[in-house]
């Protein structure tokens, strides 16, 4: 007959390994982890800091930003579309001399040009940073830890998703341990 | 930080090319002022306008750099401490103008003659020195050579002609006129004086300040320095843009643009950081700047000179824009000018400022791969260089006539170039390459984009 104790009930519903959350005190430590995790080919994870931290791009391995291209691409859209609607209106559809200038000239086409030039830079840095970060999203797996409140205040965290290619329970969390984690805590979430 | 700093090595060495260069300057100086007052014997005309823009060539580097250095301060700027000091040297060039300005006051009578003999006198002026347009008069058109006698022999329409002429020419009077209370010659020099004392007071003030600091190392420094930087900003918008009314918008007394001390400001801008550059990647090269002056600096001084420019395109093309749009006469006399006026042998130059100022510059800038090349940083800010020195010339010139070039140019520029680049590389020598008692001196040497 099976006691109490032997009983282990498992309230809710199934949960499965999300990533590992390494904790750390200072920003040095948080540092030389990532570099460790960096050399270790994990390409799935990040580190969550109260404050950004000089050379942290390169410890971790990123590489230049692609915003900046996607902004060009707004910028050009912009300005083609700018250009193209004026001449059409003003030059080609519906000439009018306004003020003695020929309806399709440049010069008073420009702040037009300049302004939409920057509506859509605006826009496509925006939404270009959304699709790069993946957002909106409305949770994150880090969140399950009840630890991770700290990366606003004192504390330093790296995670490592277990749908990183290299993710191994065991090896992962040793590399943590490794690297000078206060804490390696496995987070969980639910299953879909 | 990660450079060890050896704080005595900052100086110029001996066997280096900066290394005596004031003595070279102050030779090419010296000559080019010599045989430029040969040409004031010669051509005084075309000397005092060829003087004019090489005195504005360099003052508007020396008021850059005076800004910049004052920036530096008001922000309370950690990055730019290492390329401050050079800032500072250029800034330290600012009294020579002082002396510099003489060969302008001698040739006032010739330069602002539309205003300062009265207004009567300054039209006969204008009008020899304006080139005839054909039968088409244009609004900006100051051609008074029209004889005014009436005799019974003259059309219909040849009268009318001259009754338009009359009355361009009674406008022009009295637009001039209605400027005598601030174009007029005691406060002018009144002014000129002001200036001069403004700029003197500023720029030994804040060398002094920063040099000083070498020695003491004290904190104090840096602090009066900061507190003062707000009077001084003040003080230096009120002067540069004042004196660009008086030197260079009054040369064309009737016109007016509430947009040109901002749009010489921004030139000014543009060539400092451009110089900037230039100066430390030369200094780098050849030794103490080195480990001072890193990528980092450059990737910050790239971004400051392709802001700059970006502003100086926005406000020329603002400048042009309003006149352009509400062409009244009196505004589109400089535009015209530099147009389809003398000749339309402006034109090329004008579209080269577009293009070589603003279009070419501000695409090779944009990214931040070229702003931290420095081989292709330096080529934009050579270009720049370049550009402000054309487009000071195209400020200046086309007020003579048409575009066409002298020697006096060249020797105004050398002398001009050659005396206040002799007090900067003395300045140079002087002292310590980088503010060495400076307290966020480490803060510089160690500092990084994120």
């Amino acid at each position: 007959m099976l006691t109490k104790a032997d009983t282990r009930v498992v309230e809710g519903p199934p949960k499965r390994v999300a990533l590992l959350l390494a904790e750390y005190d200072t920003a040095a430590e948080v540092m030389h982890a990532a570099e460790r995790v960096r050399d270790a080919g994990y390409s799935k994870w990040d580190t969550h800091t109260p404050f950004p931290i000089h050379g942290m791009d390169r410890a971790m391995g990123l590489a230049d930003s692609r915003l900046g291209w996607i902004v060009l691409c707004g910028a050009l859209t912009g300005l083609t579309a700018a250009f193209t609607m004026m001449y059409w209106m003003n030059g080609v559809d519906y000439r009018i001399v306004i003020g003695g200038k020929p309806p399709d000239t440049i010069p008073s086409m420009v702040p037009v040009l300049f302004e939409l030039t920057i509506l859509f830079s605006a826009f496509a840095a925006v939404f270009g940073m959304f699709y790069m970060n993946k957002l909106p999203r409305h949770n994150h797996p880090v969140f399950e830890s009840d630890r991770f409140a700290k990366a606003t205040d004192d504390k330093f965290f790296l995670s490592i998703e277990s749908d990183d290619p290299r993710f191994d329970l065991k090896a992962t969390r040793k590399l943590l341990v490794a690297s000078h984690a206060t804490q390696v805590e496995v987070v969980e979430e639910e299953e879909e | 930080m990660h450079a060890v700093v050896d704080r005595s090595d900052y100086r110029i060495k001996p066997d280096s090319v900066w290394s005596g260069l004031w003595k070279k300057t102050a030779a090419l100086g010296i000559v080019g002022l010599v045989v430029s007052a040969v040409g004031l014997g010669q051509d005084p005309k075309r000397f005092a306008y060829s003087y004019l823009f090489a005195f504005f060539a360099f003052l508007t580097l020396g008021l850059g750099s005076l800004f910049f250095v004052m920036i530096q301060y008001i922000t309370k700027a950690g990055w730019s401490v290492s390329v401050r000091r050079t800032a500072e040297f250029f800034m330290s060039g600012l009294p020579i103008f002082a002396v510099l300005v003489i060969p302008v006051l001698i040739s006032m009578g010739t330069l602002y003659g539309g205003w300062l003999g009265g207004h009567e006198g300054g039209h006969e002026a204008q009008a020899a020195q304006s080139v005839s347009h054909g039968a088409v008069a244009k609004p900006s058109d100051h051609s008074h050579a029209v004889p005014t006698t009436h005799g019974p022999a003259v059309s219909l329409e040849e009268r009318n002609a001259r009754a338009v002429e009359d009355a361009k020419h009674k406008q022009h009077a009295a637009l001039v006129h209605g400027k005598a209370g601030y174009l007029n010659k005691s406060f002018f020099l009144i002014r000129v004086a002001f200036y001069a004392l403004v700029w003197i007071f500023l720029s030994m003030r804040f060398f002094r300040w920063s040099t000083e600091q070498d020695v003491t190392k004290s904190i104090a420094n840096t602090l009066k320095a900061q507190q003062f930087a707000p009077i001084g900003l003040m003080l230096f918008a009120v002067t540069l843009t004042f004196a660009g009314v008086d030197w260079l918008m009054s040369l064309e007394p009737s016109w007016y643009s509430t947009m040109f001390g901002v749009y010489l400001f921004a030139g000014s801008n543009v060539v400092t950081m451009a110089v900037l550059i230039l100066a430390t990647l030369g200094l780098r090269k050849n030794g103490p700047l080195a480990h001072a002056v890193t990528i980092e600096h450059y990737h910050d001084m790239g971004k400051l000179l392709f802001g700059w420019n970006a502003f100086w395109a926005y406000i020329a093309f603002s400048q042009f824009f309003l006149i352009w749009y509400s062409a009244i006469p009196e505004e589109l006399v400089f535009f015209h000018m530099r147009w389809t006026d003398n000749g339309g042998t402006w034109k090329g130059i004008t579209l080269a400022l577009v293009v070589m100022h603003f279009v070419v510059p501000f695409w090779l800038l944009m990214s931040r791969n070229i702003k931290r090349r420095l081989g292709l940083l330096a080529t934009g800010a050579l270009i720049l260089v370049c550009m402000h020195v054309v487009e000071i010339y195209w400020i200046v010139m086309p007020n003579l006539g048409p575009l066409h070039f002298h020697w006096l140019d060249v020797t105004c520029f050398l002398g001009v170039g050659g005396l206040y680049l002799t007090v900067v590389f003395r300045a140079m020598e002087g002292h310590s390459l980088i503010p060495i008692g400076d307290p966020r001196l480490t803060r510089a040497l160690g500092f990084e984009n994120a």
